[in-house]
């Protein structure tokens, strides 16, 4: 009997999400999306992994195991060459070709920010921003003024200040846009928790007697999340666009490893209409998956919200 | 219209804008203190990475560094106040003196991008509201996600090579600097360059200065385009399915008169907040394009401050931009009040 009914929900949880792909591409621009941010989730996933087994079992050619060519490998007699077959995307300065280094930095420059960065916030932001909206009075007049200071200055560049502050490294970054990034989502669990507060279930569970800790994950966080869900993924893409900012800038590098922001801002300094594609391939790259999320965004916005005939 | 809850309106407002201000500077205060915990960790801040012993221990006696968290917090809000932020260890210049002089030439670049922005935004978000799911619109959502989801970086660059290459014979635009280094530069009366030259009657200077203000200002206004006309377009939306439109129609208006004159004035009231948010996000842009156009403001300083490890200067640059979004929001705030007479009584 039990696991009938277990069965019935795996079952329910699979056809849920056929239903949803099926919903989200009804709307070609939102089918897009969908195959980007597919294929970006499933390439950082690959690649991620087999950069993390070369950093473990110590043998580096596992990186570059899918890859073209190997992305470190220095070829001077072959730097600056134009896009060709040999080398789609080009080489840089030292002949290094240019597709593998961007295929070899996607997990770092996009995939690992975007994440760390989102749920580290939506975390955060539920716990303050419910707690807030739940329970009122001075605790959320205090939150709400800290982070309307938040946000009166620009994330992106306060971000630059706290991990220049943080020695401008990879780590830094990722604490200082976490540092930055949560105030937006404390505001919108707020919001929508002072619009869950007033219903029915919620007096039913208190004088139920449920526990905090339920009250807060089962019917609060769980009733909460809907809206959060798709601003969270217009949200992957801003934050791969300002990590790609601040690699741009000189912030949040890592020596020895390939960036795409980093890889444009070299390529612009190298001499930007000779060397085009240098600067122009990376750039490109971010543009195709912050599109991606940013249509997948739009396109789950409008279900949820209500906008779309579906 | 300038009565009495209007001022007090204002009052409340100013006030509201000086807590903001407050409460920045305190968790500016909290986050350096929290990553820089000792007294001599923090003068190492003030004296650059290449201070010996005994000037870091000088410099923690005369700035009160190792006194108590609360002292050092009120001394820190008298200096900002009294506009004293120290001395640049770079420099060896005040802090104040440096970003005051790159300051005025993000912001001449800045402000007319920030306008264009609205302007154009606000009109085309208007036309793709009032043609929805028809081909303008298509279009011009088309352009808006495009330029949203591209890097600032992105978008100078193609602006660069566009106008500045492959038209630069026929547009003439320089592709760098923010005017020519040959021309004196006139005398300093407002410290801005640009109306200092207007002030002098400095006409080549100011001929130089806009020619190379112009792609400049296009790169941050795409970049900032996108955000600006996809929330114009929403409250476009919005308005156009309310009551008093659907009035309009039934007294017999034209469609172009309802959209926009009718539509479009009740949406502007909204969008004046959304014109402080373009003002935030543009300062982002104007850093990447800065350093694209080798354009010497303060993404330019920002650059070389991160090179030569100078976190103070950074930190400095973080907080005079926190406060011109303060004053942007107080502006728009009291324009609020003035366009929604409503919003005076809450």
């Amino acid at each position: 009997m039990t696991k009938q009914v277990v069965k019935r929900r795996v079952g329910g949880f699979a056809v849920s999400i056929w239903s949803w792909i099926k919903l989200i591409s009804k709307d070609p621009a939102g089918l897009l999306g969908l195959i980007i941010v597919t294929a970006f989730i499933l390439w950082s996933i690959i690649q991620g992994t087999l950069e993390l087994l070369a950093s473990y079992l110590k043998d580096p050619g596992l990186g570059w195991l899918l890859l073209p060519y190997n992305p470190f490998a220095q070829n001077l007699a072959g730097a600056f060459q134009l896009p060709s077959w040999v080398h789609l995307m080009g080489t840089d300065y030292m002949g290094r070709d240019l597709l593998s280094e961007v295929l070899y930095s996607i997990p770092y420059s996009a995939a690992y920010p975007a994440f760390l960065v989102v749920l580290s916030a939506i975390l955060i932001g539920a716990v303050l921003g419910i707690s807030a909206g739940y329970l009122g009075g001075w605790w959320d007049e205090v939150l709400m003024r800290v982070t309307d200071a938040f946000l009166s200055i620009p994330a992106i560049i306060l971000a630059i200040a706290i991990s220049v502050l943080l020695k401008a490294s990879f780590t830094g970054m990722i604490y200082s846009f976490i540092i930055v990034w949560w105030p937006i989502y404390a505001r919108l669990f707020r919001a929508e928790t002072l619009r869950v507060k007033a219903m029915d279930y919620i007096a039913a569970a208190q004088l139920y007697g449920v526990s905090p800790l339920r009250l807060f994950f089962k019917y609060l966080f769980i009733n909460t999340i809907d809206p959060i869900i798709a601003y969270a993924m217009l949200d992957f893409g801003n934050v791969i666009l300002a990590a790609s900012i601040l690699n741009f800038i000189g912030v949040g590098l890592q020596p020895g490893l390939p960036i795409l922001g980093e890889m444009a801002s070299e390529g612009v300094s190298w001499g930007f209409p000779r060397y085009w594609w240098w600067a122009l391939f990376p750039s490109i790259t971010i543009l195709i998956i912050a599109l991606g999320f940013v249509l997948l965004g739009d396109r789950l916005q409008d279900i949820i919200g209500g906008r779309a005939a579906y | 219209m300038a009565g009495r809850d209007f001022v007090v309106f204002v009052i409340r407002r100013f006030i509201n804008a000086v807590i903001t201000l407050l409460i920045l500077l305190l968790l500016m205060f909290i986050l350096v203190h929290a990553i820089y915990t000792t007294p001599l960790a923090l003068a190492r801040l003030y004296a650059g990475p290449h201070a010996t012993m005994a000037q870091l221990e000088t410099i923690v006696k005369e700035y009160h560094l190792d006194a108590p968290l609360y002292v050092q917090f009120i001394n820190y809000l008298v200096d900002v106040f009294t506009g004293n932020l120290g001395y640049d260890p770079i420099y060896k210049e005040p802090e104040v003196y440096i970003i005051m002089q790159y300051l005025p030439i993000t912001l001449t670049f800045m402000i007319p991008a920030v306008i264009l922005t609205v302007l154009v935004g606000t009109l085309l978000g208007a036309v793709a509201a009032a043609n929805r799911n028809k081909w303008i619109d298509y279009l011009i959502r088309a352009f808006y996600v495009f330029t949203w989801s591209s890097p600032p970086y992105l978008i100078a660059l193609l602006v660069l090579w566009v106008f500045a290459y492959l038209l630069g014979p026929y547009t003439h635009l320089p592709a760098s600097g923010y005017v020519n280094p040959l021309l004196p530069k006139p005398k300093t009366i407002t410290g801005w360059p640009l109306i200092d030259a207007i002030i002098e009657h400095n006409w080549a200077y100011v001929d130089s200065y806009l020619v190379h203000m112009i792609l400049p200002v296009l790169s941050v206004f795409l970049y900032s385009f996108g955000v600006y006309t996809r929330m114009a377009r929403n409250v476009t939306l919005d308005v156009l399915e309310s009551d008093y439109v659907r009035l309009a129609y039934i007294k017999g208006l034209s469609r172009r008169v309802v959209v926009y004159r009718v539509g479009l004035r009740n949406a502007l009231i909204p969008l004046v907040t959304l014109i402080v948010l373009t003002f935030a996000l543009s300062w982002t842009g104007a850093y990447v394009t800065e350093v694209v156009f080798s354009y010497h403001g303060m993404g330019y300083i920002t650059t070389v401050a991160i090179t030569s490890v100078d976190p103070l200067m950074v930190y400095d640059i973080t907080l005079f931009v926190g406060i011109s979004v303060i004053i942007a929001n107080f502006i728009a705030d009291i324009l609020y009040g003035i366009l929604d007479p409503r919003v005076r009584i809450t």
